[in-house]
């Protein structure tokens, strides 16, 4: 089994997607399945996005074993009041100039559950997000 | 006969790296690590003073090392002189980068014809098969829609890049054969019917601003075989054509290219010759890697074509050019308003060729992924799990003395048994610093 932790900074545009670069040659290097990389790589920029966009500062931990990616990415920040809501395509609380930005399309959140084979969220409001996901790996070429 | 400035008579001394178009000279390698730290694939490692190019499979021949080595150790194996003995006709097939060589006083016919003069008994102006191709890819474009953005192919370089790095990209490669191997095969079928000779009797050689040709020459993907029997870098006929130049008498036409091909040297002949179609020209070695990580991330649909050079400037800066390279640039812009942007290729003829598969790839590319941290997922995790482990013990320097480019490679390669810990020069200076209190405390009690 591999572990691995990594930080994403609230509000650090500069080097937003770091992490997911980071995961993205990890499993790269292990000559994971590029489907389930590209599933990973989905999950990993959208939550990496969110947390820069919303959140103060996340521990991002990935942990592999041979069967499944599990990575969680634990946050502190503002919290999210109502998860069904967030979770509702196109429901957002982007600012507009995050919207000037090309962000808040709404879709964060409902794509990240949508790819993962499993997903969990729980939050806090005042203290911060967590969200868990699996991806099962199918084969390695 | 050509004659070619070159290194004949020496005997290289080849490390490793035995299908790739450079080689270091171990006798004039002095270890100073410049290639290793330079090339973006991290194949090559300094072992016992000298730099060898261990990782075969994952270079992709880019030149880098070639460019930065101080005391020109890195060869480039394009064509020698004695290569082009043996052949009863001489053919030469010049890059677009040629005409941009010789400054703005001789036109691109007057390089075709220097080109006669030393020697080739014909030259084609490959300018035009450029013009060709930019017209199937827009064959292409119009007929497959799915795959967006489709990539150049004519950069073996970044050809190879895709091929090992970036497995599913290799369907945005476009399937279209590359101006120098269309011009080369028309050029045979001519030179035999003309001359009334054997196909083997010809020799056709790409005039080359890189040493990638070479390698898409003797190891070609998308084709069984390369219709080129070799490549010739500029600067070792730059000499001799110079001199031509100022000699010569001639008045044939032999230039048919315009704008859109003679840009091919710049890397941006799709952005002329594509204009109903949305392209994108990247080159350098970072930013082409950089872009195909946005490719892979499907953050470039939009984009319908994306022409890549690995050179930056494209091919006017290769590494076995001789005119500066913003010099060229500009030349190429002077020459691309001279002749205008308007092809005399006809666009039907292209049409007929392309349903005919004329101009496509003969074969399917194949990725070419280089060898796994291990083929077992549990034995790969392991051995991931232990290079963190020594990644925290090193000092995070990528300084590059113990013969790896980075320290995470260095952990990597100790964890694969291909180097040890103790190569690390900042962790041996720490152990001698520990044994030398140890000793003085020992000494004192």
């Amino acid at each position: 089994m591999f572990k691995k932790e990594f930080r994403i900074e609230g509000g650090d545009f500069q080097n937003a997607g770091s992490v997911s670069k980071q995961i993205k040659k990890i499993l790269k290097q292990l000559n994971i399945d590029a489907d389930v990389i590209w599933r990973a790589m989905i999950i990993s920029y959208e939550a990496e996005m969110n947390v820069v966009l919303y959140a103060y500062r996340c521990i991002v931990t990935l942990t592999i074993s041979p069967k499944c990616i599990h990575i969680t990415f634990k946050d502190q920040g503002p919290g999210i009041p109502d998860i069904s809501l967030a979770l509702t395509e196109g429901y957002s609380t982007a600012t507009r100039e995050m919207r000037e930005r090309g962000f808040g399309a709404g879709l964060g959140l409902p794509n990240i559950k949508k790819t993962a084979d499993e997903f969990s969220i729980e939050s806090t409001v005042g203290e911060g997000t967590t969200i868990d996901v699996d991806l099962q790996i199918s084969a390695v070429i | 006969m050509v004659s070619l400035a070159n290194n004949e008579g020496r005997t290289l001394q080849y490390t490793s790296n035995k299908s790739h178009s450079i080689r270091i000279d171990s006798e004039i390698c002095t270890g100073c690590v410049a290639c290793t730290l330079a090339c973006p694939v991290h194949a090559i490692r300094v072992r016992n003073g000298t730099a060898e190019v261990t990782k075969g499979d994952l270079c992709i021949d880019c030149g880098e090392c070639l460019r930065v080595c101080p005391v020109q150790a890195v060869k480039s194996m394009t064509s020698q002189g004695k290569d082009l003995t043996g052949y009863k006709v001489l053919v030469a097939l010049p890059s677009p980068t040629l005409y941009a060589q010789f400054g703005d006083i001789y036109t691109p016919n007057d390089i075709l014809l220097a080109l006669r003069k030393v020697g080739f008994d014909e030259v084609c102006d490959v300018a035009l098969n450029c013009e060709m191709v930019v017209m199937a890819i827009g064959e292409y474009l119009e007929r497959n829609t799915t795959i967006r953005p489709m990539i150049s192919n004519f950069c073996p370089a970044v050809t190879r890049l895709i091929l090992k790095n970036y497995p599913k990209l290799v369907d945005h490669l476009i399937p279209i054969e590359v101006p120098r191997e269309i011009a080369a095969d028309q050029m045979r079928r001519k030179v035999v019917r003309e001359r009334n000779v054997d196909p083997s009797e010809v020799g056709i050689f790409h005039i080359t601003p890189c040493p990638a040709k070479m390698i898409s020459i003797t190891d070609p993907v998308g084709v069984d075989k390369s219709n080129l029997d070799g490549a010739i870098a500029i600067r070792d006929l730059y000499v001799q054509l110079r001199s031509a130049l100022k000699e010569i008498e001639d008045d044939w036409i032999l230039q048919k290219s315009s704008g859109v091909g003679i840009s091919w040297a710049i890397g941006r002949s799709s952005v002329r010759g594509l204009p109903n179609y949305t392209s994108l020209s990247v080159n350098g070695v970072s930013d082409v890697i950089q872009i195909l990580d946005e490719v892979e991330a499907e953050r470039l649909g939009d984009v319908d074509f994306l022409e890549l050079s690995i050179c930056p400037g494209g091919c006017v800066g290769g590494p076995l050019v001789v005119q500066n390279k913003h010099l060229a640039m500009s030349h190429i812009g002077n020459l691309i308003e001279q002749y205008g942007v308007r092809s005399r290729v006809d666009p039907r003829r292209i049409q007929k060729q392309f349903e005919q598969t004329y101009l496509l790839n003969k074969e399917k590319l194949t990725s070419r992924r280089p060898a796994p941290l291990d083929t077992d997922l549990t034995r790969a995790l392991e051995k991931m799990a232990r290079i963190e482990e020594i990644l925290n013990q090193l000092p995070g320097k990528n300084c590059g003395a113990c013969g790896a480019p980075t320290c995470e490679v260095l952990a990597e390669d100790v964890v694969q048994d291909e180097a040890s810990v103790s190569d690390c020069v900042f962790l041996r200076i720490k152990e001698l610093e520990c044994e030398s209190t140890r000793d003085r405390s020992n000494s004192e009690s």
